[in-house]
């Protein structure tokens, strides 16, 4: 169980948003809650194409007696983006490190976790895969991700758009399920907000928020 | 009689300067624009251009349309390397009639 939320945390992140990286210049805020795990990280788009940051959480297991902390520096590639008349592609390169705590264990342990994701979106379709290594002393939890939705409707920039995602994710050698979550996403503006229920029964709230 | 005259004059004045002096517009098609997130940073970018009075962002048409402050002409050139620099592809840039507002009420009423 344990290292099952610890792959579902470093998964989150990287994993549950549309775009890992605002534009140049900008500054990005992102959190993942959930009961068993809180995770809050920020990053600073200094081209188009890259942003560093910073991640921290807190996790828990589901009978409350293991407890995880990790904090990471961030760094995101935009590797390619293709731009389509109707539509745009990317791939993302992830690599970040870090150190990792846990209270059935002493010290810290180094984290790293490199990893790669594809997408493509339109106005009304959004579809993306993601692969990441994450690897630590005693650790070795590689997981995929991928996430497919809909927007109910086309809207303006000043609009609030709604769209309909369920995300299927699975971790090697971890829980041995696939976690399925159905999820409302709504873009408005500078805010992206997302509200779930998996099938492991656990509430998720993603939220996002660029300027 | 002398201030109707003076009346005459400033209206009429008034007039001049705002026909001589209007903003001109300018009109982009980009490639890749698909989300409000992408629309947010072209905005942004444009705006912080010295000449930009105004920017409409349409993610329906894929349009960007940019009207320039009275008396001050748009740099095309400046306005591609924002929105490239923004992460997107321009693949046309015209001169428009009217202004951002003109732009807006069209896209939003499909003319």
């Amino acid at each position: 169980m344990k290292r099952a939320l610890l792959a579902l945390f470093l998964s989150a992140s990287a994993a549950s948003h549309a775009a890992p990286i605002g534009f140049k210049d900008s500054w990005m805020l992102m959190a993942d809650l959930a009961p068993s795990w809180r995770e809050s990280s920020v990053n600073y788009a200094f081209t188009a194409r890259d942003a560093l940051g910073a991640s921290g959480a807190w996790l828990r297991s589901d009978d409350k007696r293991v407890t995880r902390e990790a904090v990471e520096v961030t760094y995101t590639r935009l590797a390619k983006r293709w731009n389509l008349p109707h539509a745009q592609a990317n791939l993302w390169l992830f690599a970040n490190a870090g150190t990792i705590r846990g209270n059935d264990f002493a010290g810290s342990r180094t984290l790293l976790s490199p990893g790669v994701q594809a997408d493509y979106e339109t106005t009304r379709v959004y579809l993306a895969a993601t692969a990441k290594l994450l690897r630590a002393k005693d650790l070795n939890h590689d997981l995929a991700s991928v996430r497919a939705g809909f927007s109910f409707h086309e809207a303006d920039y000043d609009e609030t758009q709604p769209w309909f995602v369920v995300e299927a994710r699975r971790m090697r050698g971890l829980s041995g399920r696939t976690e399925v979550t159905p999820m409302l996403r709504l873009i408005h503006n500078r805010w992206f907000v997302e509200a779930g229920y998996s099938n492991m029964k656990q509430a998720r709230f993603n939220l996002m928020y660029t300027y | 009689m002398k201030s109707k005259l003076t009346l005459l004059f400033a209206t009429a004045s008034l007039l001049g300067t705002g026909t001589a002096f209007a903003g001109e517009t300018m009109k982009a098609t980009v490639n890749g624009m698909v989300c409000a997130f992408c629309a947010q940073g072209i905005e942004k970018r444009l705006q912080k251009l010295p000449a930009t009075k105004a920017v409409f962002v349409d993610l329906k048409q894929k349009i960007v349309a940019v009207e320039a402050k009275d008396g001050q002409k748009l740099d095309g050139k400046a306005i591609t390397a924002e929105i490239t620099d923004a992460g997107y592809d321009v693949v046309k840039l015209e001169p428009v009639a009217g202004t951002v507002a003109d732009v807006r009420t069209a896209a939003k009423t499909g003319k």
